[in-house]
């Protein structure tokens, strides 16, 4: 039956045409980082019916099937954990390194030093007033400085927090997302490009929450997915078509706690965990700075308390204060500061007195080691932490390049593709020309 | 048949996060050469930095000792001055003892010379109470008063302490920066306790006619006066030992300053013909996968069509 020719034909221009508007459609979203490459499944018509003189093996083209997209689970998860990771790791790393650049920046290190020399120079001439004057406003620059590493050190956890509460909310919204998703996935049908575009939609969501915080999701047979938070205990975030709430508190000294469904959790990777680890170092960091503070001030004021001022009177503490934050200079002048041991009498050169002190202040378990100790633990740990996430990040980079091979577009490929659905249209167009060519001799016969 | 399928974005990724790391590498070369600084940050070295951080610590601290050198340097000159010129006094005062006992001067000669050691004693008695260059008395010791006093009657005694003070000039040394009064002008003439002011103004009570016979007075005053002499010359044999010592411990500063200083700089420093090299090497490899890349990213079959 010759009119089965231009069926033949008809079907194919339209399966080629439609290659050539996903080819297109692939082309396009080349740059896109959430797009997966699509391709039309198509298979044979063959009619099996039989009737009259035709026989059972008629032809009949091509049928269009679903749009196919690229994928696969396995290396989509390599991606995704690999970028919780990486998250985990950079967030922190810079937390740390804020820390780390308000401790080493507020020059704490250099003023205990400084203070020491001062003390040291008094000792070579303990009543001029002028050595006096200036070992006293070293010490009010050391109470300043406290006060300053302590405020850098509360910008960073500060700074922290508030990244923390913006990835709550785009933790939250990447949950709704799903949730949403996974109600139009329902309904949606097999093979459509809205599933297709649906499925995208779910699989960027995947990656953006996994680089908040670690899940581990579950897929169904229909395309949904379930998101359970990996921590401690596991908790579920999207059941279905409902996100379960998820929420953080900050304690006054900056350290996070979690809720999920109003239980307590700890997340174990992705930016709020490394945001969590970070605070917690800065809120132990700032309780190590206010022990310093406190030794230093108990030390000087001890050291005052056994020794004579210039005018031979019991010597009166230097500093008050009980944390790094509130240190302030309470001897009104440097004529209070006490050289002489106790029983010396006024106007004494004694420094026996001044001399124990900066053996205190300078030896193993003084404030300038412990200052020294605080910022060689805290530099160690962001160097272990860069190192760390220099490795994630290669391997967060392979991970993705992965990803991109199995569903990311090659434009040569499309090229090629193009031309080659062009000839086939071109050809299938010829085929419908010979049909009507056949009609033709057929309709001419007398 | 089958390819594999290397996705337009995996190269244009892989690219960037290349070309980013050489340009991160030259910046971060960039800022070593221009702040002669390897390191930024404690991270960058955590090791290097804490010994950066010592290093600092003992330069500061050297060079409190060293201006605690100085300062005692100055003191002790200051100290030998003052006891040359009382050696000198005291010689001047021999030498009128020694005449006024020849006995050939009459009671105005006498008198004469009685004045003018008068005078050498009112020297002696402010030389005694001089200050070092910060203000501070030279010969009391610990006390910050003057070192002597002179009471109603004229007679001198000794306020000060008889401690000197002990200053740190580095590594556990310390050195007294002077010698106290009492060591300098007091001893013992004939069994008793005297001192340098007693003695010359005893020599001038003997001279006014204090005594009745002046010039028998004036040899006995001798005995006094070499006593005396001989404290001070061995003062200054304690201050001129001390002052070489100062000068030992002051080069010993300077040569463990310098020390310190190439410690720091070999661990903090730029290496700056390293990193120069290094800056051009990762420069060329900037520019050849800059290149590389325009000539490879020209390369799609779309260009062909």
């Amino acid at each position: 039956m010759p009119t089965a020719l231009f069926y033949i034909g008809r079907s194919g221009l339209t399966a080629s045409r439609a290659s050539l508007e996903l080819t297109a459609q692939n082309v396009a979203n080349a740059a896109n980082p959430d797009y997966a490459r699509r391709t039309l499944g198509q298979s044979e018509l063959v009619m099996s019916a039989s009737i009259g003189l035709n026989s059972s093996n008629s032809l009949g083209g091509v049928r269009i099937g679903g749009i196919e997209r690229a994928g696969s689970a396995l290396v989509q998860r390599q991606a995704r954990d690999s970028a919780s990771a990486l998250a985990n790791a950079s967030a922190e790393y810079s937390a740390m390194r804020e820390a780390e650049t308000a401790l080493e920046n507020s020059g704490l290190f250099d003023n205990l030093i400084d203070f020491e020399a001062a003390l040291a120079r008094l000792e070579s001439d303990p009543l001029n007033p002028a050595l006096r004057v200036s070992a006293l406003e070293t010490a009010r620059q050391l109470a300043a400085t406290f006060g300053t590493a302590d405020n850098a050190l509360g910008n960073a956890r500060l700074l922290t927090v508030s990244e923390a509460e913006a990835d709550l909310l785009s933790v939250r919204g990447f949950a709704d997302e799903l949730a949403r998703v996974n109600q139009d996935l329902v309904a949606a049908q097999e093979g459509t490009a809205s599933k297709a575009a649906l499925l995208d939609q779910r699989d960027a969501a995947l990656r953006g929450l996994a680089e908040q915080i670690g899940i581990v999701p579950s897929f169904n047979a229909n395309g949904t997915v379930d998101v359970t938070l990996s921590g401690s205990p596991p908790a579920a975030l999207v059941q279905g078509g409902s996100a379960i709430g998820f929420d953080l508190s900050v304690a006054p000294d900056g350290t996070l706690s979690f809720e999920v469904d109003g239980q307590p959790y700890v997340p174990m990777s992705g930016a709020m965990a490394g945001r969590a680890a970070a605070l917690g170092a800065i809120a132990s960091l700032q309780t190590q700075l206010d022990g310093i503070a406190v030794s230093t001030v108990s030390l000087v004021n001890a050291a005052q308390g056994t020794g004579v001022a210039a005018d031979g009177t019991p010597g009166q503490p230097i500093f008050a204060g009980t944390a790094a934050a509130d240190i302030t200079i309470v001897l009104g002048s440097g004529a209070g500061i006490a050289t002489a041991t106790a029983g010396a009498p006024a106007g004494s050169r004694d420094t026996t007195n001044l001399g124990g002190l900066i053996t205190a202040l300078g030896n193993s378990t003084g404030p300038t080691a412990s200052v020294d100790a605080l910022l060689l633990g805290l530099s160690s740990r962001v160097a272990g932490l860069d190192s760390q996430r220099e490795g994630l990040g290669i391997v967060a980079a392979s991970a993705e390049a992965e990803l991109l091979r199995e569903t990311g577009v090659d434009l040569d490929e499309e090229a090629a593709n193009l031309v080659r659905l062009q000839q086939a249209f071109e050809a299938n167009g010829r085929v419908i020309q010979v049909a009507s060519e056949i009609f033709d001799v057929l309709l001419g016969l007398r | 048949m089958s390819f594999v399928n290397t996705a337009t974005g995996t190269f244009y990724n892989r690219s960037l996060s290349q070309m980013s790391e050489l340009r991160g590498n030259i910046e971060r070369l960039q800022t070593q050469i221009a702040t002669g600084k390897r390191l930024e940050r404690g991270s960058d070295d955590p090791a290097a930095a804490a010994q950066l951080r010592q290093l600092a610590r003992r330069e500061i601290l050297s060079t409190a000792d060293a201006s605690n050198a100085a300062s005692v340097d100055q003191d002790l000159t200051s100290a030998t001055t003052e006891l040359a010129a009382v050696t000198n006094l005291l010689q001047r005062a021999r030498e009128l003892a020694l005449g006024a006992a020849s006995d050939t001067s009459g009671a105005a000669g006498r008198e004469a010379i009685a004045f003018e050691i008068e005078q050498l004693g009112e020297e002696l008695f402010a030389r005694a109470n001089a200050e070092g260059p910060g203000g501070e008395p030279l010969f009391a010791g610990l006390a910050a008063g003057p070192a002597f006093t002179r009471d109603g009657t004229g007679a001198v005694t000794y306020t000060g302490t008889t401690q000197s003070l002990s200053v740190p000039v580095g590594q556990g040394t310390e050195i007294e920066r002077g010698l106290d009064g009492a060591q300098l002008f007091e001893f013992d003439v004939a069994g008793s306790p005297s001192n340098a002011f007693a003695v010359l103004r005893g020599l001038a009570d003997a001279l006014r006619g204090g005594t009745p016979d002046p010039s028998a007075s004036a040899s006995a005053a001798i005995e006094g006066i070499d006593a005396a002499l001989t404290t001070v010359n061995r003062g200054q044999t304690i201050l001129g030992a001390r002052l070489a010592w100062v000068e030992t411990v002051r080069q010993e500063q300077l040569d463990r300053s310098v020390a310190i200083a190439e410690r720091r700089s070999e661990v903090g420093d730029t290496q700056i013909g390293d990193a120069i090299a290094k800056l051009q090497q990762s420069m060329t490899a900037l520019e050849a996968s800059q290149a590389a890349f325009t000539r490879v990213s020209s390369l799609t079959l779309f260009n062909a069509l």
